[in-house]
């Protein structure tokens, strides 16, 4: 059964197309309020996983659950708790972006009276209002997506399931989009999305998930990952002078690994410190520079980016 | 921001008819621009120069013949002309509407997410179908002012008009149905039309030769037998043979109505004197059409709720 706090959950979910082996196995948990980033490879899984999220396709075996309601029993309820955007736009010709939103509104049973409302509500979140009385075909992509985006809220969901929202947008576009995924966010709505993008993800998403051939590598937050997958944090100290007075005392902090010497910068020495405790463990470490009146002019913990970790966690089959 | 989500009453006849959101939005599509009323002009174009034509061969032909007009003659002769048109037209231009909807709707890649929406698959059949229906009745309306220049030479009775009408209507509901089946089976719309319009011309042309062929070697092995009881049994056949088709139908009831002076149930002397009962071929028509639609339409239905295995 599902547990209230987890909007998306799955068991062991299997799909299989003869032979080949599309899901395997996944357990998947996203929490509610969360912006979930689901990473992977072309072709690792996540159109399928999120194809039987959105009731689309059946499981081979396991269980998949989506606002407490199960995918395969209760397809109706899970419809109206999702709002679904594929890696594709579907364009109907002779359609004005109002009329667009207005058909998807009534398939979501908005009454008609509510609709006008809705559709202004809409298209002034996503920038497209000035656009209203357009066909939908002459939009550009990127406004394209943003129209999307707006239908998916038609019906208020409390998840939205983004298939590759910022695939094919020129940067601009894209940055637009990932606004715009932080905004719903702050409306309250859970965002599961996909993406082989790492920018895409590493910038907004509070959870990650990380599928390789149907499998899952790594879930959870981004922190939890990066410790999961990266243990050691690395720390880049800049000193006038003392190095090995330095050295001395970083060996004594507990959780320091390793002490490396860096190529000097215009004429300042500097040390990467290998760490595996926590942030306390960091504030101890700088304490001790500065009890013995060292002279440090930078201390940083280097930012282990999510390509790093990735790029481990996919054992390189990254495209 | 959004508004509440509102749950009216499932399955409610005005939910189904005039609030559907296919309706609107294809009614939307079909009639914007100058399209709807540019296909609108050259087909009654095309009728109006038919019409005309067919005055003039037959008011010709009748001068001709016996010195004077005959009227009637004109008259039916006129309607006949453009409601073989107009079936010609609804058999062709209805299953065209809608061999393309739902395989259209995965050709643009809206299928996906119409199936994810609240939308019943039954609501999209019919909205399908409806809207397919709108067109076809409009063609059909648009004609009637050429069918009344009819009324001006006589010979023709408001029954007549009517029941035309209802055999135009069931061959554009089976046609239409039969094209939203083939639509839901096929990925794309062109293999869709492809078996639509075979289908069509089967049931126009093939069926009839198939089973008039048939009708005609048990009539002869019958009639070397001769009794009632075949010769019964062999009308029968024939009758079932003539109402699988809109226009053999028409053309018999036309006949029944003008021989019998009824749109019901008449009867028939055999060659041995006894007399059968026979009905005329548009009510077991209408009954087998909207039966064939009803089976149609279920199998649509079936076909697209069926989630992907």
């Amino acid at each position: 059964m599902a547990s209230d706090e987890l909007i998306i959950e799955t068991h062991g979910l299997v799909k299989r197309y003869g032979k080949l082996t599309a899901v395997d196995n996944l357990s998947l948990v996203v929490p509610r309020g969360a912006i979930y980033g689901f990473v992977g490879p072309n072709g690792a899984g996540k159109t399928t996983t999120m194809r039987i999220l959105t009731t689309l396709i059946t499981p081979t075996a396991g269980d998949a659950y989506v606002a407490g309601y199960s995918v395969v029993q209760h397809p109706r309820e899970v419809r109206r708790a999702i709002g679904y955007m594929p890696d594709f736009f579907g364009v109907y010709d002779d359609m004005k972006v109002w009329e667009y939103l207005d058909f998807f509104a009534a398939c979501y049973e908005i009454p008609e009276r509510e609709r006008p409302a809705l559709i202004n509500d809409l298209l002034a979140l996503v920038d497209l209002a000035h656009r209203r009385d357009d066909m939908v075909e002459k939009l550009s992509r990127g406004m394209k997506q943003r129209l999307s985006l707006a239908r998916t809220l038609a019906h208020d969901p409390e998840v939205l399931i983004l298939d590759e929202p910022a695939s094919g947008l020129d940067p601009r576009a894209r940055i637009e989009v990932r606004e715009l995924l932080v905004e719903m966010a702050r409306m309250g709505k859970t965002i599961f999305f996909s993406s082989h993008i790492l920018a895409d993800v590493a910038e907004i998403c509070t959870h990650l998930g990380i599928i390789e051939s149907g499998q899952m590598v790594a879930q959870g937050t981004v922190g939890e990952i990066r410790q999961q997958l990266m243990p050691t944090r690395e720390i880049t100290i800049t000193l006038l002078d003392r190095v090995d007075e330095a050295k001395e005392a970083l060996q004594h902090v507990v959780g320091v690994t390793a002490v490396e010497d860096l190529p000097n910068e215009h004429g300042r020495h500097r040390l990467r410190v290998l760490f595996t405790g926590d942030d306390t463990g960091i504030s101890a470490m700088l304490q001790a520079l500065a009890s013995r009146g060292l002279p440090v002019v930078n201390f940083a913990e280097e930012t282990r980016d999510l390509e790093a970790v990735f790029m481990r966690a996919t054992k390189g089959i990254v495209t | 921001m959004t508004a509440e989500l509102s749950t009216r009453p499932r399955g409610s006849l005005r939910r189904h008819l005039f609030d559907n959101p296919v309706v609107l939005k294809e009614l939307r599509g079909r009639m914007r621009g100058a399209r709807a009323f540019v296909v609108l002009t050259i087909y009654l174009a095309l009728l109006g120069a038919f019409a005309s034509l067919i005055y003039v061969a037959v008011s010709e032909s009748s001068t001709r013949t016996s010195g004077q007009a005959n009227v009637g003659e004109i008259g039916r002769t006129l309607f006949g002309g453009i409601v073989a048109i107009e079936m010609l037209l609804v058999s062709f231009i209805a299953p065209a509407f809608t061999a393309g909807s739902i395989s259209g709707e995965r050709e643009h890649q809206t299928y996906d997410l119409l199936r994810t929406t609240l939308l019943p698959s039954r609501a999209l059949v019919l909205g399908k179908l409806l809207s397919s229906m709108a067109y076809v009745f409009l063609l059909l309306l648009a004609a009637i002012p050429l069918q009344s220049i009819a009324f001006f030479f006589g010979g023709v009775a408001e029954t007549e008009v009517i029941l035309s009408f209802v055999i135009l209507v069931m061959t554009a509901l089976l046609f239409s149905t039969i094209g939203i089946y083939f639509s839901s089976r096929s990925r794309r719309s062109l293999s869709a039309s492809v078996l639509t319009y075979a289908f069509a011309t089967f049931i126009t042309f093939g069926l009839p030769i198939i089973l008039g062929s048939i009708a005609l070697v048990l009539g002869m092995s019958f009639s070397s037998i001769q009794s009632p009881q075949a010769e019964v049994i062999l009308l029968y056949a024939l009758g079932f043979v003539l109402s699988t088709n809109p226009a053999a139908t028409a053309l018999l009831t036309q006949y029944i109505l003008l021989d019998q002076r009824t749109i019901g149930t008449f009867s028939y002397t055999l060659s041995g004197g006894q007399t059968v009962t026979l009905i005329s071929p548009w009510i077991p028509f209408t009954i087998l059409y909207l039966v064939l639609t009803v089976v149609f339409f279920i199998l649509s239905v079936r076909r697209v709720q069926a989630i992907e295995e």
